[in-house]
């Protein structure tokens, strides 16, 4: 309880730099006290091999990307080089296979449940997957439906009951994917999105645990629940096209009236010559 | 005598376009400096009392997003928005703890919203409600 | 009408209006061959007052707090009606006022007006010219965005080169170490107080000089060139025969103004991410420099002489030369020859160092 204590209290810290997708957490005041870097990158991050292998690794991931360090998951304390590693500081190094759903679940709370309880999870410890067979450890990036191939699933059985169910979130993962696409355009230009993007990452979370029940029927369930929220967000998305196209409308009344009344003032120039 | 009666039609359209134009830009201005109506579509939700027994949760929707009635051991009733702060997953009601979990990232609240740990950046929100006859009006 | 003429009439016998309309509008008159990069003046006190009034409008809704600048930002773009519009003419404004203060001051050159006896009026111009850049840079740390924080950081680090005092200076620059909560006050403070009532001032001046030597007659197609003013005396150049302001250049001015307004119109309406990156809509964070943090486009040549010097003093000290020179121009260039194609050292030069700020922004661009 002491380790899962000193992880939330570290993990709350950490977490508070936050994915860019929710960029306005970035102004939490809590981000303004994380150190730029950590102990643990500054000696692991120029050894050789294995032992600096994961800094590496961890850079490209989106644990890196939203600000989730080394000690949000090994714990130890980061800022005291000394002590870093030492078990009384909550360090808690590499799990063991069996105990890593627990590790990552910290954290994926609501998807360490849908793993345990989906034949994946029941297999832990027999031969069976945990998270990282098919997330990767430290370069763990944003789940999509490319995590469901046949060169993966076939390392432990075939691949016809995943084709299935990757077959069934093809549409739906389609869905997201364009949503995503349009809302980060409009990010780009200054629109709030701050909404909408947790509105999306709210519906993705939910049918990105569909992903661990394995269970082809519910997956066809669900899709068409999620879809409807989906389509909620699409309307927001096109109620923001049709302001847009408006405003270019009116833009270009604009422009014309002010070219009319330049014409204007020009012939009422040319009548004193 | 011809170029002073082009010299009124031209004065009179340029005249004229300035003044629709200074009234087309005045209307922005006007709506900027309006002010905001603050009437929200706030949906009211009745729920039954015996919806809502001691140390359980009522999950409901409310003007578009999610709420959710606790009544504590004791019986106290809360009253709140489900929407986790953090990242806007909705949380879930853990009876034998009697606290919410956020499963997206594990933020843990209080019954009364308040954050225990977690990423959230703020407690969930407080909804007002009233009871009468037996029902709960939320909103 | 009657009723018009007699509140005239009524106005007049008290302050004497005809008079100074007489004088002043329809008996003040302009060379024949003036022509429309006159008007460019014009032009400019209607943007200054343009972006008067939007500021203020701005004012209404942002707050300069660090922790709330950037939200009431968002709030403005996205929340208040019409919000986006007003700051959007208030940004792209600002950029073409620099724009257009350029074509100004290109003009006065080519056309050599800046010779004496107009030395104050182009004196007072080039302080103009600094404190609108300087209106720019103080604004543009008020979104409290990543763009704004960082392109803040990379200009008053640049103050740094001074020998001996420099790092001082960036420290009372910033009011702290780094850019940050004190840095936002001050830069609002001098942008929306101080600057503007400089400017406003440096306005008056600059047109109260061109009222009292009055305004130059353009070199080309003149038998007689060369500068006729000797120095012995106070003499108002006027203009026998010419056009009167009022009406008749009036319509000029406003023809300008409208295709100025046309254009404006255009950037807002179809072009409004010109000036902003992605990170102009990430709120400021003091641990994370963006990749690739670039000045706004007239810096831009400023940033790359910064670079291509071995030593920032030296980049800093070659910029402060050349500002000073450009300053004390009409002081340093006292040839009575005012035709562009009668000088021709002087075309190379200026010609040569338009084409050398241009190519440096383009490289610092692209670098």
């Amino acid at each position: 309880m002491r380790c899962r204590e000193t992880v939330i209290h570290v993990t709350g810290r950490v977490f508070a730099l936050v994915s860019p997708l929710i960029v306005a957490l970035l102004t939490l005041p809590a981000a303004a006290a994380e150190p730029p870097e950590i102990v643990c990158i500054q000696c692991h991050g120029s050894m050789p091999g294995r032992i600096g292998e994961p800094v590496k690794l961890w850079k490209g991931s989106i644990h890196a990307e939203n600000g989730v360090a080394c000690n949000a998951c090994h714990g130890g304390d980061p800022k005291d080089a000394a002590n870093a590693m030492s078990p009384a500081r909550g360090f808690l190094g590499a799990p063991k296979e069996t105990a890593i759903p627990a590790f990552c679940g910290r954290c994926h709370v609501g998807v360490m449940k849908d793993y345990l309880a989906s034949a994946h999870g029941k297999a832990l410890g027999k031969g069976g997957p945990t998270c990282v067979t098919c997330h990767g450890n430290h370069q763990v990036v944003k789940a999509t439906l490319d995590l469901i191939n046949e060169k993966s699933c076939s390392r432990c059985h075939s691949y016809e009951r995943a084709r299935l169910i990757r077959a069934a979130m093809q549409e739906t993962e389609g869905m997201i994917v364009a949503i995503d696409t349009r809302i980060a355009a409009y990010k780009g230009e200054g629109t709030d999105t701050e909404g909408l993007e947790k509105g999306l990452f709210a519906v993705r979370n939910r049918f990105h645990t569909l992903f661990h029940n394995v269970d082809v029927e519910m997956v066809k369930k669900e899709s068409a629940g999620i879809q409807g929220y989906l389509k909620k967000i699409r309307d927001q998305l096109t109620a923001l096209d049709n302001s847009h196209k408006k405003r270019k409308l009116a833009g270009a009344g604009g422009i014309t009236a002010m070219l009319l009344l330049a014409l204007f003032a020009h012939l009422l120039r040319k009548t004193y010559d | 005598m011809e170029n002073s009666g082009r010299r009124t039609f031209l004065g009179l359209c340029l005249g004229g376009l300035a003044a629709a134009a200074a009234a087309a830009a005045a209307w922005p201005v006007y709506r900027y400096l309006s002010p905001r109506s603050t009437a929200t579509t706030a949906a009211r939700v009745d729920i039954p009392e015996k919806d809502v027994p001691e140390g359980e949760a009522k999950f409901f929707e409310l003007g578009g997003a999610s709420a959710v009635l606790v009544r504590k051991p004791g019986g106290g009733l809360i009253a709140l928005s489900a929407v986790c702060t953090h990242m806007g997953c909705i949380v879930q009601w853990e009876k034998d703890k009697l606290d919410f979990l956020c499963p997206c990232h594990g933020g843990h609240y209080t019954a009364e919203g308040a954050v225990i740990s977690g990423p959230p950046p703020k407690p969930l929100a407080k909804l007002p409600f009233t009871v009468a006859n037996g029902v709960i009006t939320v909103g | 009408m009657a009723l018009l003429k007699r509140l005239i009439d009524w106005i007049d016998v008290r302050i004497g209006a005809r008079e100074v309309v007489a004088k002043e509008l329809t008996g003040y008159l302009l060379p024949r061959n003036i022509n429309t990069w006159y008007s460019m003046g014009s032009i400019l006190l209607f943007i200054f007052a343009m972006q008067v009034a939007t500021g203020i409008l701005l004012l209404i809704y942002y707050v300069p707090d660090a922790d709330k600048a950037f939200k009431s930002v968002t709030f403005i773009m996205n929340e208040v009606p019409f919000g986006w519009l007003i700051r959007l003419c208030h940004t792209v404004g600002s950029s073409l006022m620099v724009l257009v203060l350029f074509f100004h001051m290109l003009s006065v050159l080519f056309m050599n007006s800046y010779k004496s006896p107009r030395e104050l009026n182009w004196l007072t111009g080039f302080i103009l010219f600094t404190m609108v850049q300087g209106i720019s840079l103080t604004g543009y740390l008020l979104p409290w965005s990543q763009l704004s924080f960082w392109a803040t950081t990379v200009a008053t680090n640049s103050v740094g080169a001074i020998p001996a005092v420099g790092q001082y200076l960036v420290e009372f620059l910033r009011g702290g170490k780094l850019v940050g909560p004190p840095t936002l006050g001050r830069f609002f403070a001098l942008h929306v107080a101080l600057i503007p009532a400089v400017i406003a001032a440096l306005v008056g001046a600059h047109l109260f000089f061109l009222q009292r030597t009055g305004v130059s007659t353009p070199p080309f197609g003149q038998k007689e060139t060369a500068n006729q003013w000797k120095g012995d005396g106070y003499h108002y150049e006027n203009h026998p025969g010419g056009i009167p302001f009022f009406p008749v250049y009036a319509f000029e001015d406003v023809r300008s103004i409208f295709i100025y307004l046309a254009c404006f119109l255009g950037v807002v309406f179809f072009f409004p991410n010109l000036l902003f990156t992605r990170d102009a809509f990430i709120p400021a964070n003091p641990l994370l420099t963006p990749a690739h943090i670039k000045p706004e486009w007239y810096f831009l040549a400023n940033y790359q002489t910064l670079k291509l010097f071995p030593s920032e003093f030296l980049g800093l000290a070659v910029q402060g030369v050349a500002m000073t020179f450009l300053a004390l121009l009409p002081f340093i260039d006292r040839g009575p020859e005012r035709h562009p194609l009668k000088r021709p050292l002087f075309m190379v030069c200026a010609l040569g160092g338009l084409l050398l700020w241009i190519g440096l922004g383009v490289w610092g661009h692209y670098s």
